[in-house]
């Protein structure tokens, strides 16, 4: 049977046992306190008559009823007392008082030889005897109301009352507490239960990822074959060339090598670009001035943005900033070869960088920090984009161009990159008007140019 | 016999639990107090009666005397004296002994315990002055059924 009861059930069980053992208490202790009143009023009583019986002797002894009847009167000042009487050898009455309750007219041999109490309904009568010398010569009789039931009762209502009210406390304590820890089980239950679901699906948002990654491999696949290929077939045709020379005897087989060693840098640097995609590649940041590295690299933007385009450079920045520069150059050239394809029929790019304290968010940018930055703006004068393409070009994969043509990571790269420098981007485009690319990175903290 | 002095032979019987007199008036543990009565004789066998079934601790014993000097008077306990010269005499020798000597109302003299008779009740006087000046103790029992008591002055 215990088996079936739960925990938490104890509690109610023993609140309940208290209160049962506190009422239980509280009914013996009004008895007893019952007993003992009644006890203790025998005692009074009986006392008071054997104080009677000794002061009566004489009285008695000389026959002397209105001396006997004066120390009778004295006990009328006692409200408990309902009569007395006052009786000679003979057991004939000699005094009393009465008040309403009858005295018995005389008494037997044997009340006047011991003492004794009577308790009959609510009177209780005592009688002792009036010795002298150690002879009985009278006896008195007592007879006092003992309290009525009813005002016993009334007595220990207030105490029944406590204890009851004790025990109901106690009672709805433990219901609470009982009710409080049901609700307490229920809580871990669904806690666990949340917990167990939040894990899985963690579980299952990291498969998602997995399969997104392993979608954009894919789709990535096309572009970077196809970049690769080219690659791979540019570095061989210069290899044939360089081995149909070396065949014939010539001299001049230099440039096929050089050429080779390109192509097959390029192939290095597309590698380089899907580990930066992948955010594996270890930063090294350093001190760089932005304009001396834009400077450094005219040569390389103009082989980027191919012999269409007019470069423009306004390299007005004096701030250092902290950056990584082989990411930084391959920003600036992912920006060029974005501008140049923009412009297939050709047109103007125009490298800008400036000193800018930001005080105010730069348009799109959620997460500011106010402070120095030091601002790089590539500028061409294509086709523009489309409100619509403006917002999603960072997004990864996200490309206008042809299939084969680009993977859509330029941008997205770039900006996670910035983004990880504690920079930000900015595109600034409409159909027609051109594209306006600003990065902003942060100046170098001990810049003190 | 009067029937009053019936009742006066069970009181003077009836006084004795009442009354202490010094350790010294007994001649043993076990002495009886004694009951003079000096001169006539108005109890008869009334007081031996009295005296056979009375309560108390000692036993009673009733002598008959003649007269009664402060020598002889002082093996009594307690002097009843008759209306006559001899009583009289009795009382004045004994004044300052520790002996009860008992009068009547209509006698020239005055004992410790004095009769009177009121609404046909035989009633008592005690002096209880006298009393404890001669080293006897008389019980407040006993004192509060007299008709007067004259109080000893250092007392309540």
């Amino acid at each position: 049977m215990m088996q079936v009861l739960k925990n938490r059930d104890l509690p109610i069980i023993a609140a309940l046992t208290a209160a049962l053992l506190l009422l239980l208490a509280g009914i013996a202790m009004a008895r007893f306190e019952d007993q003992l009143y009644a006890t203790q009023q025998t005692r009074d009583v009986a006392e008071q008559a054997q104080i009677l019986a000794a002061s009566v002797t004489a009285a008695v002894s000389f026959g002397d009823r209105q001396a006997a009847q004066e120390y009778v009167d004295a006990l009328k000042v006692n409200p408990d007392l309902r009569g007395a009487g006052v009786y000679d050898a003979k057991g004939k009455l000699v005094a009393k008082f009465s008040r309403g309750n009858a005295l018995p007219a005389s008494l037997d041999g044997t009340h006047l030889r011991a003492p004794g109490a009577v308790s009959r309904g609510d009177a209780l009568t005592v009688t002792a005897p009036v010795a002298m010398a150690g002879r009985s010569i009278g006896a008195v009789t007592l007879i006092a109301i003992t309290e009525p039931a009813q005002r016993r009762i009334a007595r220990y209502a207030g105490l029944v009352l406590l204890v009851t009210m004790g025990a109901l406390v106690i009672g709805v304590l433990a219901f609470s507490q009982a009710a409080l820890a049901r609700r307490a089980g229920q809580l871990f239950e669904v806690n666990s239960r949340l917990q167990t679901e939040m894990a899985e699906r963690q579980k299952t948002e990291e498969a998602l990822r997995q399969s997104h990654k392993m979608e954009a491999v894919g789709q990535l696949s096309g572009g970077i074959a196809h970049d690769f290929n080219n690659l791979i077939m540019i570095a061989k045709s210069n290899l044939r060339m360089l081995q149909k020379k070396s065949a014939q005897g010539g001299s001049q087989t230099g440039q096929y090598v050089v050429s080779a060693d390109e192509a097959l840098d390029r192939a290095a640097h597309l590698t380089q670009r899907i580990l930066a995609f992948s955010r594996r590649q270890p930063l090294t940041p350093q001190p760089v001035r932005l304009s001396e590295l834009v400077a450094g690299m005219a040569e390389l933007i103009r082989h980027s943005a191919g012999e269409g385009v007019k470069i423009h450079t306004d390299l007005k920045a004096r701030w250092w900033t902290l950056c990584d520069v082989n990411q930084m150059e391959n920003v600036i050239l992912n920006l060029a070869i974005n501008a140049r394809d923009a412009m297939p029929e050709g047109g103007s790019l125009t490298i800008e960088t400036h000193d800018v304290a930001l005080k105010k968010p730069p348009p799109d940018v959620a997460e500011f920090v106010p402070g120095d930055y030091v601002s790089l703006v590539v500028r061409d004068s294509g086709e523009g984009m489309s409100e619509e393409v403006r917002q999603r070009a960072l997004d990864p994969f996200f490309t206008t161009k042809p299939q084969g043509k680009g993977t859509g990571l330029g941008l997205s790269m770039t900006f996670g990159y910035v983004r990880q420098s504690n920079g930000y981007l900015v595109i600034d485009s409409a159909p027609g008007k051109g594209t306006r690319v600003t990065i902003f990175m942060p100046r170098h903290p001990e810049d003190e140019s | 016999m009067l029937p009053e002095y019936t009742v006066k032979a069970a009181y003077l019987t009836k006084f004795v639990p009442f009354i202490e007199w010094p350790d010294a008036v007994f001649a043993s543990a076990a002495a009886p107090v004694t009951i003079c009565i000096v001169g006539e004789d108005p109890f008869g066998a009334t007081l031996d009666t009295a005296a056979a079934v009375a309560a108390g601790g000692r036993k009673l014993a009733v002598r008959r005397i003649p007269e009664a000097n402060a020598e002889t008077g002082t093996d009594c306990q307690i002097v009843y004296v008759s209306d006559s010269q001899a009583g009289y005499d009795a009382v004045d020798a004994l004044r300052d002994k520790p002996v009860i000597t008992v009068t009547e109302s209509t006698m020239r003299a005055r004992g410790i315990i004095n009769f009177l008779t009121l609404d046909n009740h035989v009633r008592f006087d005690i002096d209880e002055a006298a009393a404890e000046k001669n080293g006897v103790h008389i019980s407040s029992k006993l004192l509060s059924l007299a008709h007067s008591v004259t109080r000893r002055s250092d007392g309540p």
